[in-house]
């Protein structure tokens, strides 16, 4: 593909140069508050916030296409797969920071907190991308968490955000702590907590016990960040109460980092010893499936009573979570690429549905279903956006979701490069699809709603500008990846073959 | 001489690219301008049509063909491939002329016109899509773009009761279609694994040239997802319910387009993908497939006996007449099943007529939709019992509603005619191949119910003592729009009903080179 030269980058920044995208954001974060205090101007805060995750994600993609690889003193390894990850991470940031500035939901008071807070959590996702050892990986997860928090509260009058946080703080807490006792137990059976490692040890250690719980603790923590069912019961309050903007950044960024360390941590870990551990593989590839399967079920099902249509988006939040855990089941490299074009197709059109969901909070029109009704007239071009966004998420042709449907389905058919059709995990694919169908019936609802509805009102809404540039940028990434894959394609299996040892 | 031009240019493109610019183009039209908008549609319209028309001119032995590569990943390749021959030339004629026809005969819409246009063209193109692709993926793209525009004009210019009616079309078909993923899936990656090495192409090609080493067991497991997709779409009884909802609820352009043109890509499935892909699948359910058509044939027929809105019977009719499509299909499949020894030129012959049925169904069929439809809009009501007399009154509505009745029940010299004879001859040949000469008495049941409730409803609404249950003192004949419209197909389908030959000419260059399972 592009090849392009940035040994420049390499001798300007030496040795920090694998961790670059991730500092350039904390030094943001650290000089957020101190900006604020100089200027006291929202707007000019957000701009600055927005700059360094700009100039972060420049220096990314020229590490991406220069196919730069290198580690961090051992610690942080940059490779295709992070710098890919990074890069999701940063486009969430961006569009959550440019729709928090407008928006009538997000802070008042601490506007310096509130983006520091917000980079802070961007360069712990970052972290948990390039962090290769489970301690580094757990605090790159808890700098993800710990912000979310004070963010989710943050919308001080609204008492749902009061109750969505408490239920975070101790729901985040118990994940945390299931976790942390995961990794301790893991390291006493193996003696370290470098993945490679200890993927290395288990090879030639069986089944034991111990082993059996420390498995399990650590898919049910890390279970409930990526709120996979049955860990998913606080996203839907959580997303509901939270500010939109933070919604948006905790379903489509915090979900994926949460799938990340799976992909990390398990992916890693299994398919290193799925040769000399056929059986533990496959064990844990059907706990896996069975998760990926209950996921998106209960997603799908619970989200076709919901009127909220935050609510709403936060269930089918849950059952996409299900299709992206269909790659841990199937552990190969194709599902792999699947899945991470599926989280970046994910991005968008729940991006890009949020959006305009926040777009509509601000302008009072309200969040739900009932509240839409005759919405096409109101707001043609944010009405014409979300029908795009949901459309794709239903998987319609030749939308995003679609196309990332397909890649990552069809690997439960056809497993890896150049191997032939497996039987083992068509059902899945059927249970996936089936849950496609189902899935159309609720977004369908909010189309009816806008389209063919009619509404008390038909004032026209206007949103600030900002809302429409991340809207169309969205709908723009939604229809690209839909239409023209290859190119992105090659990204992704660049990535999902880093992770392949 | 226009092989030359059409190598130079890549018009099979041009047919996809000139609807996608009008939907566009309409789709700004809002506001003052929005009433030239069916000027804009008529002009992308008819410059397709005018295109279509000059495919027909093609050197027809040749195969046109157009291929991109579109995603070259390591294990999945998938091509941007568009194909013609005999049958999706008839195919996009039909789509051509009937989207043209559609926009004349809508002129008066006046309820968002930019949008309506919009989407006939947006269907236009996906039909187009659907008719011309030969790689899986893009089919399955264009197939489901059609939904979308038929949901929207279903939802938004239809009848009273039509969110219940649109719902129930999108997630009916769509659940249908992602069957049919099921199947296409299952086909390209079993062609993948049965040529170790071999990356999963999507191509028609490629599945078609690996189908001799599909298993059995598969073939049949997988034959009955695509079945279900297409049949679905068809649609065959006991899958019909979504039809006459969605088409007593559909403005009439909508109903035109969805009978005349949408029908037909459930049994262009059958024909191009199912019995390419899966021969011996197709062999094995031919026995289904013919009880299917059967039921499909008798009870489409006698449900109209039983509807008295105009409407809703015509789209019953269609039932009755996609039935006798896929009675052809199963007529070749069981005469290669059960004969001694098939003859291959005979067993074309079933494929052959099925296909002219559906050409021939699509011209009778917008006729009869856009009559039932100015009866709607002109004298407020489409129930038959309120009707009478009005061939006095209204003449010219008259005439293209018996012509449109006589075509549809099979009267020789109209088109309907050859399509239902063909149908019916090769499936007497099946019939006699199988032993059970009997079974052609559910062809002639068909014959007669189809001839005793078009004349029925003829003679209840056209002729008698004019009623007086509607007040006909403001209606006026069909405008000068409508009535270009409806004579164009009345023309049309006298000129194939007389000379079938022109369109079976095309058809026979297609089953020439298309492999009949079995033979």
């Amino acid at each position: 593909m592009v090849d392009i030269d940035i040994s420049w980058i390499a001798d300007t920044f030496g040795s920090i140069t694998p961790v670059l995208p991730m500092v350039l954001v904390i030094i943001g974060a650290l000089l957020m508050p101190g900006i604020h205090l100089l200027l006291k101007r929202k707007n000019v805060t957000c701009a600055v916030s927005l700059a360094f995750v700009v100039v972060a994600a420049v220096f990314n993609v020229l590490l991406l296409l220069g196919h730069y690889t290198g580690t961090y003193y051992g610690l942080f390894t940059y490779d295709a797969f992070s710098g890919l990850m990074i890069l999701l991470f940063q486009a969430v940031a961006f569009i959550a920071i440019l729709i928090a500035g407008p928006s009538s939901e997000t802070t008042r008071l601490h506007v310096g907190a509130f983006y520091s807070l917000m980079l802070i959590a961007t360069a712990g996702m970052s972290f948990v991308a390039t962090a290769s050892d489970l301690l580094l990986i757990f605090v790159g997860v808890e700098m993800v968490s710990i912000p979310s928090y004070a963010m989710v509260a943050m919308k001080k009058k609204d008492p749902r955000a009061s109750e969505a946080a408490v239920k975070y703080i101790i729901i985040g807490g118990l994940s945390s702590g299931l976790t942390i006792y995961g990794i301790s137990m893991l390291f006493g059976l193996t003696g370290t907590t470098n993945i490679a490692d200890i993927a290395a040890a288990l090879a030639t250690q069986g089944y034991t016990a111990g082993l059996v719980i420390a498995l399990a603790t650590m898919i049910a923590g890390y279970g409930f960040k990526i709120a996979a069912a049955p860990f998913h019961m606080w996203a839907p309050d959580v997303y509901e109460g939270a500010a939109t903007p933070v919604s948006l950044f905790l379903a489509t960024g915090s979900k994926k980092m949460g799938l990340v360390v799976y992909v990390k941590v398990f992916f890693v870990m299994f398919v290193t010893i799925q040769a000399a551990q056929p059986f533990m593989t496959e064990s844990i590839q059907y706990v896996f499936a069975i998760l990926a399967a209950i996921t998106m079920t209960v997603g799908n099902i619970l989200a076709i009573v919901q009127g909220n249509v935050k609510r709403m988006l936060a269930y089918s939040s849950i059952a996409q979570a299900g299709y992206m855990l269909m790659a841990l089941a199937i552990l190969s490299d194709w599902a792999l690429t699947g899945a991470i074009y599926y989280m970046f197709a994910h991005v968008f059109m729940k991006g890009g549905a949020f959006v305009v969901v926040a777009a509509l909070i601000t302008a009072g029109v309200g969040e739900t279903l009932k509240d839409y009704r005759g919405l096409a007239k109101r707001a043609p071009l944010l009405s014409a956006i979300m029908l795009l966004c949901v459309f794709s998420l239903a998987g319609i042709p030749p939308l995003a979701g679609f196309t990332a449907k397909f890649f990552l389905f069809s690997s439960a058919i056809i497993p890896g490069l150049g191997e032939p059709v497996s039987s083992q995990w068509i059902w899945l694919a059927f249970v996936a699809i089936l849950n496609s169908a189902i899935s159309l019936y609720y977004y369908a609802k909010i189309v009816k709603a806008m389209y063919i509805e009619k509404g008390e009102s038909e004032e026209k809404v206007k949103v600030p500008v900002a809302f429409t540039v991340a809207a169309v940028l969205c709908v723009l990434g939604v229809i690209a990846l839909g239409v023209y894959p290859e190119p992105f394609l090659y990204y992704c299996s660049q990535a999902a073959l880093a992770i392949m040892p | 001489m226009f092989d030359e031009i059409f190598a130079e240019i890549p018009i099979l493109i041009l047919l996809l690219v000139i609807p996608l610019v009008g939907a566009v183009a309409t789709l700004f039209m809002g506001g003052e301008r929005q009433k030239y908008a069916k000027y804009v549609a008529g002009a992308f319209s008819g410059v397709t049509l005018v295109l279509a028309i000059l495919l027909m001119f093609v050197d027809n032995t040749a195969l046109l063909s157009e291929n991109y590569l579109w995603i070259d990943a390591a294990n999945i390749r998938i091509s941007f491939i568009l194909e013609m021959d005999g049958l999706s030339l008839l195919m996009v004629l039909l789509t051509a002329l009937l989207v043209f026809l559609v926009v004349v005969f809508s002129a008066s819409e006046s309820d968002r016109p930019n949008y309506f246009h919009t989407l006939i063209m947006a269907m236009e193109l996906g039909l187009m899509g659907v008719y011309l692709s030969a790689d899986y993926f893009l089919f399955y793209i264009m197939w489901e773009v059609t939904l979308i525009p038929m949901y929207f004009m279903i939802s938004w210019y239809g009848g009273p009761r039509r969110h219940y009616a649109a719902i129930k079309f999108f997630i009916y078909t769509h659940i249908a279609s992602l069957v049919m993923l099921i199947g296409i899936f299952a086909v390209v990656f079993e062609a993948a694994a049965v040529n170790p090495g071999v990356i999963a192409d999507f191509s028609f090609a490629a599945v078609n040239a690996a189908s001799g080493s599909f298993g059995e067991v598969f073939q049949v497991l997988v034959f009955g997802l695509l079945f279900f997709g297409f049949a679905v779409k068809m649609p065959a009884v006991p899958f019909h319910t979504w039809l006459p909802d969605a088409h007593v609820e559909a403005p009439t352009g909508g109903s035109v387009l969805l009978a005349g043109v949408m029908l037909k890509m459930g049994s262009y499935g059958i024909i191009r993908v199912a019995l390419n892909a899966l021969p011996d699948g197709a062999i094995w359910w031919a026995e289904i497939i013919l009880v299917v058509a059967l039921i499909s044939i008798v009870y489409g027929a006698y449900a109209c006996i039983a509807q008295t809105d105009l409407k809703k019977m015509v789209a019953y009719s269609s039932i009755n007449h996609m039935g006798m499509v896929m009675l052809g299909i199963a007529a070749s499949l069981l005469y290669v099943k059960y004969a001694a020894s098939p003859d291959a030129s005979i067993a074309q012959i079933g494929i052959m007529f099925a296909v002219f049925q559906m050409f021939a169904h699509g011209l009778v069929t917008a006729v009869l939709f856009m009559v039932c439809g100015y009866t709607g809009h002109a004298l407020g009501t489409r129930e038959i019992p309120l009707l009478g007399g009005l061939a006095g009154k209204l003449p010219a509505y008259a005439t293209f509603m018996m012509v449109g009745f006589m075509a549809s029940l099979g009267l020789p010299g109209l088109v309907g005619f050859w399509g239902e004879f063909g149908v019916i001859f090769s499936f007497y040949v099946a019939a006699e191949a199988m032993g059970m000469i009997w079974l052609i008495v559910f062809c002639l049941l068909s014959i007669m119910l189809n001839a005793g409730f078009y004349i029925w409803a003829m003679q209840r609404t056209l002729f008698g003592r004019e009623t007086t249950k509607i007040d006909l003192s403001h209606v006026h004949d069909v405008s000068k729009a409508e009535g270009f419209a409806l004579a164009v197909l009345c023309v049309i389908i006298a000129l194939f009903g007389i000379w079938p030959d022109f369109a079976l000419g095309y058809i026979e260059t297609f089953v020439a080179n298309f492999a009949i399972p079995g033979v």
